[in-house]
């Protein structure tokens, strides 16, 4: 088969494959429930500790799966800190660059705080919260700062974990004292995702800009590498 | 109140998260946290066997708002064998990697991965699985890259792609399946599926996904360079549990969702892709040059016959006969489990020993290596099928259930497979035993060779000759 015919036929079986792919999804949109788990979620989230309904299924009904999104994002870091050390970075910004960097990052964190804490009502939540952070190191990283504003090597590391570290914690002290493993008891629920949330925030933004830094950080002595 | 399944997957997570933080200590963490797991996983199979299926809601929500854990036989088994394989490299690995900057990196992913294992193997959650298979799979691509020469980082960047592929098309069926019955949890999902296009394009969706992860002929190619230039512990886990575990909800998949509603010619289907990989996987392990990368397509010659048993299973009446050939085909993924790792792990002290892995220059291995070659020749009698060992067993089902169900090709593939996996075995068995010297830098060493001999050990004679126990723990609320 040449190769034009060869790229017609993947063409026309990837229509194909398209349409039936659409078909079938809007049969089972049209045939299926209507309304799914939302109505069941929106009648638990009173007893969910948090007026969000995305916060509650993240941190509350499905929190196991994102405990394990936390431990991805812990994987994804690794793997990048396993490929090597980082590269040197950016030359430090000229006086434009790092008088909008004083005012943005200030502010990107003062965002983050508040979409960490807005999350339990509206919109808002440790991811977007991360993200907040996260943008803040890259900032930094683009302005001459060669760690991104994370710190040395050792706490470095603590702060990538505290995430599952935080969620691990929680869920094993409920089941130590007999309520099940990430089963909040009624009252304490709010506190309890507050608690948990704050630390993925600060996991989250380490982890995206340690991602954006690339390669290990050093374990050298303290100082050695001060930005 | 101790819950066995949610520490299955928290007692790993703590021990990655500990390796993170404290790298210097890593190796410690590592050992620590291997014994514990397995004892903790150790635990749960006991209760499993003793008081039948486990079942946790985590948060106390309950499906199909909550998700679930859950423990039944097949988890077990599996569970049992990829914790006690686990182990055994763990030890392994605590020696392999010396003091080398790799050994920081290896623990704390080897950690999350055995982690991730344990959460699929118990997963009782469509979208639960995604996550976990997500998690092993980036895990698994970071561990096979450790080595950071160029084959072993274009080998990986390959599996990446296709493991991303694969979970992807995966997660495609998922969301079709929560689209037409509003749930995620397979219990509630396999009373709701009806027969129709959306639970059939949901079936051929997963399947295909799972299907690459599995490595099924014709989407193995991403596994042999993978497999076979990852450090040496690593290939043992990859080829002995992680295209298991992907292999695993297949099972579930076909035989727990689906179950009334699987057609036997999709069965027939996956029947001859199976076919397809024993004979192509088998012949490309024969022409091999290195150690490596023939257990490595062995391992897709080995996937080949799991896939063989699904025309079987899918024509047999339920009863008695069909119990034994699902006992069967999950025996032959323990024996070969414990067999494959052990290969890999023998295979790495030899190339750690004589500095290569070309079979055609490894001759003397027998004098030199005496523990390591009879790994060696163990896992080559689980490979081939021999008795005593528990893949002669399930060859032995497998090969009366296609004559009894009057499959012939599937009788002559086995046949032919057998007589290439003898020949591939032979080929560096009959290497190992020449005459001419080759120059080894070792001789023995307590720490490498003891776990691959366990491991050889348990493939050949104790799951051959203790399989009623096997029999006795898939009775416990497995797929009917």
């Amino acid at each position: 088969m040449t190769g034009a015919a060869l790229r017609a036929f993947v063409t026309i079986a990837i229509a194909l494959a398209a349409g039936v792919l659409w078909w079938v999804f809007s049969l089972a949109l049209l045939e299926g429930p209507g309304e799914r788990l939302a109505p069941l979620a929106a009648e638990a989230l009173p007893r969910s500790g948090v007026g969000n309904p995305v916060t509650a299924v993240l941190l509350n009904f499905r929190a196991y799966d994102t405990l394990l999104e936390l431990a991805v994002l812990l994987a994804a870091v690794l793997g990048i800190w396993a490929s090597g050390p980082p590269d040197r970075g950016f030359a430090p910004a000229e006086i434009v660059l790092a008088g909008l960097v004083d005012w943005l990052v200030p502010l990107l964190i003062l965002a983050a705080g508040y979409l960490l804490w807005v999350g339990g009502q509206a919109p808002g939540g440790a991811f977007q919260a991360g993200a907040m952070l996260a943008a803040a190191g890259v900032v930094l990283r683009l302005a001459g700062t060669p760690r991104a504003g994370l710190p040395r090597g050792d706490w470095q590391r603590v702060l990538v974990v505290a995430g599952v570290a935080a969620f691990l914690a929680v869920g094993l002290a409920l089941m130590a004292i007999g309520h099940g493993f990430l089963t909040y008891p009624p009252g304490h629920a709010k506190w309890l995702i507050l608690t948990i949330e704050t630390a993925a925030t600060l996991a989250i933004g380490a982890t995206l800009a340690a991602a954006y830094v690339g390669g290990s950080p050093p374990d050298g002595p303290p100082g050695e590498d001060r930005a | 109140m101790i819950d066995t399944l949610a520490l299955a997957i928290t007692l790993p997570l703590l021990g990655a998260l500990a390796a993170v933080a404290r790298p210097r200590a890593a190796r410690a963490i590592g050992l620590i946290t291997a014994l514990v797991t397995t004892a903790g996983v150790a635990a749960l199979v006991i209760e499993v066997a003793q008081f039948g299926l486990r079942r946790t809601d985590l948060g106390g929500w309950g499906a199909p708002l909550g998700i679930a854990l859950q423990a039944d036989g097949l988890a077990a088994a599996l569970l049992a064998m990829t914790n006690l394989v686990a182990l055994a490299v763990s030890l392994y690995a605590s020696d392999y990697f010396g003091d080398g900057p790799i050994r920081r990196h290896f623990w704390p992913l080897w950690l999350l991965l055995w982690a991730a294992l344990n959460g699929l193997f118990l997963a009782a959650d469509l979208f639960n699985i995604y996550v976990a298979l997500e998690l092993v799979g980036l895990a698994a691509v970071a561990l096979a890259a450790l080595t950071g020469t160029r084959e072993a980082l274009t080998a990986s960047l390959r599996y990446l792609l296709a493991s991303l592929l694969g979970a992807i098309t995966y997660l495609l069926g998922v969301a079709l399946l929560y689209a037409a019955h509003g749930t995620l949890d397979l219990g509630q999902l396999a009373n709701a599926i009806a027969e129709g296009p959306v639970a059939w394009t949901a079936l051929v969706l997963m399947t295909g996904g799972l299907s690459i992860k599995a490595a099924l002929w014709p989407m193995h190619f991403w596994l042999p360079p993978a497999h076979g230039n990852a450090p040496a512990p690593v290939s043992a886990a990859l080829s002995a549990l992680v295209v298991k575990a992907a292999f695993y909800l297949v099972l579930r998949l076909w035989f727990g969702l689906y179950d009334t509603a699987a057609t036997l010619a999709a069965a027939h289907f996956l029947g001859f892709l199976g076919a397809g990989a024993v004979l192509w996987g088998s012949w490309q392990a024969l022409r091999a040059e290195r150690l490596k990368r023939m257990a490595a397509y062995s391992t897709v010659a080995q996937m080949g016959y799991l896939f063989l048993f699904f025309p079987l299973l899918a024509a047999a009446e339920p009863g008695a006969a069909r119990e034994d050939l699902l006992a069967a085909l999950v025996l032959f993924a323990l024996s070969h489990g414990f067999a494959k790792a052990a290969l890999f792990l023998a295979a790495g002290h030899i190339q750690q020993c004589a500095g290569h892995d070309r079979i055609a220059e490894l001759s003397g291995t027998a004098q030199r290596l005496p523990a390591t070659t009879f790994v060696i020749a163990l896992a080559s009698v689980t490979l081939i099928g021999l008795p005593p060992s528990g893949a002669f067993t399930a060859k032995w089902l497998l090969l009366s259930g296609a004559i009894a169900a009057g499959q012939w090709w599937g009788v002559l593939v086995v046949l032919a497979g057998t007589l290439l996996a003898a020949a591939y075995s032979f080929r560096l068995l009959g290497r190992a035993f020449g005459f001419e010297p080759t120059p080894y830098r070792c001789i023995t060493a307590v720490h490498t060779e003891v776990p691959a001999l366990a491991l050889a050990l348990t493939a050949t004679l104790g799951l051959g000759l203790a399989g009623d126990a096997l029999w006795t723990l898939l009775q416990v609320g497995g797929p009917r």
